[in-house]
């Protein structure tokens, strides 16, 4: 292993570095707003809107991720819907993500016991009062860890995108190793910031676990 | 239409992606066994060097894993063709999840088993695979149909390195008949392959929760029966879902 190879090569890592924490960034975002609006629709009542939503969590699930990509960038032109590459990377990791996140939130929505909705009524909480202050904080301490995990398998899952081009961290390894040959060091420095990454990030969900957990410690 | 007219070859493309999930599901369960031996041996100096290649496996991206040994093993000697080093890496992938599903259910078998199965004289592997597997089964088959499906949709991967399989196939069609006739319903064709792979997975777990149903009927009967209530319950205490990590 020859480690002044990887210093060398670390601007060009960074730069992938950048673009896979933009896409991945930009997706958790928009997987969240979509799963939260999903697991809304889906716990609504209105039996068309929930097959609507149980289809498409169950179709996106059951289907290659790598398959989606290629629809997406390749299939929807013919369809009149031209994305670059960068905004293609964000709407497959949207799609993936946010069958997932419905279910997540889905479960987090149904752990709330009844007994909540009566002890809102009785204090003489509003509608929206009850929703904002009440269901919504439980709700996301019920649904942490599972959709904690749904965003760190979503950065993971932004290295796909290389195979449609998109100059990201898996993309800038590969491209390097075809001009160089360095392969070992290549995958050694990814795998390491990769690795990195998903520490962070499940260390930052523990943190918020134990921040939300805090009302219902002790005592 | 596009579709029936190369049918013959789209279909190879399916028997091959059929072929690599096999191999994958196969090797998985291979690994998962290995994984699961080394993460539950007694000394902790063993245990712990296998739990954190197991954790590396799990949080390393699987299309990272999967262009790691296409082109790093070479570096070390091994040559591999696309097929069997996409197979590898999937299967060490599987592997590394399934050993957590798999220790996960023998763990959820109540202690009290193992020491009746010794008692009776029927240590070791016999009893091992008689009565305390048997009992796991309820916990670990969800997860792990959940797994295979998961090992279906990864042979997609072999794509990238080029095997033959449906998508490679898929992506060839395209790209032939873009040259060969100036264009050509790329949403057509990606779809179709969406929704052929939907229904693999689909019928997978299908047969999954009739495999479930399988094992948890003995205990499924206790239920009604209001003096063994207690017996039952124990054995189908479940752990949370593990989550297969891609």
């Amino acid at each position: 292993m020859d480690f002044t190879y990887i210093i060398d090569a670390l601007p060009d890592l960074m730069k992938g570095l950048k673009m896979t924490l933009m896409v991945s960034g930009l997706g958790i975002l928009l997987s969240c707003i979509i799963g939260a609006i999903g697991a809304a629709l889906r716990m609504s009542g209105f039996k068309p809107a929930e097959y609507l939503v149980t289809s498409y969590v169950e179709f996106i699930r059951g289907t290659p991720y790598l398959v989606q990509i290629f629809f997406i960038f390749y299939g929807l032109p013919s369809l009149g819907l031209r994305l670059s590459v960068f905004w293609s990377g964000v709407a497959a990791l949207t799609v993936w993500a946010s069958a997932f996140q419905i279910e997540n939130f889905r479960a987090g929505l149904a752990a709330i016991g009844h007994g909540v909705h009566d002890a809102s009524a009785s204090l003489g909480l509003k509608r929206w009062h009850h929703a904002l202050l009440v269901v919504l904080p439980l709700a996301a301490r019920a649904a942490l860890p599972s959709s904690m995990n749904t965003i760190v398998a979503t950065v993971k899952n932004s290295a796909y995108l290389q195979a449609i081009g998109l100059v990201e961290l898996t993309f800038v390894a590969v491209d390097r190793i075809a001009y160089d040959f360095r392969a070992i060091e290549m995958f050694f420095s990814i795998c390491v910031i990769y690795l990195l990454c998903v520490f962070t990030l499940s260390g930052l969900g523990h943190v918020l676990e134990r921040r939300l957990n805090r009302p219902f410690a002790g005592r | 239409m596009l579709l029936f007219e190369f049918r013959s070859f789209l279909l190879d493309g399916l028997l091959n992606t059929l072929l690599l999930s096999l191999v994958m599901i196969a090797g998985g369960t291979g690994f998962a066994i290995v994984f699961a031996a080394g993460l539950s041996l007694p000394s902790r100096w063993l245990s712990r060097p296998v739990f954190l290649i197991v954790e590396c496996l799990r949080d390393i991206p699987l299309m990272v894993t999967v262009l790691l040994v296409y082109f790093v093993l070479p570096n070390i000697g091994i040559s591999l063709d696309p097929f069997w080093s996409s197979a590898l890496s999937v299967s060490v992938w599987g592997g590394a999840n399934g050993a957590h599903i798999i220790r996960a259910g023998l763990a959820s078998v109540p202690k009290g088993q193992w020491e009746t199965v010794q008692a009776f004289g029927l240590g070791g592997w016999k009893g091992l695979l008689l009565v305390i597997v048997p009992q796991a089964m309820p916990v670990i088959l969800p997860p792990y149909i959940s797994l295979v499906t998961g090992l279906v949709q990864a042979s997609s991967l072999g794509a990238v390195l080029g095997v033959n399989e449906l998508l490679r196939s898929a992506q060839v069609l395209i790209e032939q008949t873009t040259i060969s006739r100036g264009g050509s319903p790329a949403y057509l064709v990606y779809g179709a392959i969406l929704v052929v792979y939907f229904v693999l997975c689909w019928t997978i777990a299908l047969v999954g929760r009739r495999l479930e149903a399988h094992f948890t009927k003995p205990y499924s009967r206790d239920r009604h029966s209001i003096d063994r209530k207690d017996a039952s319950s124990e054995v189908l205490v479940q752990t949370a879902p593990l989550d297969v990590r891609t």
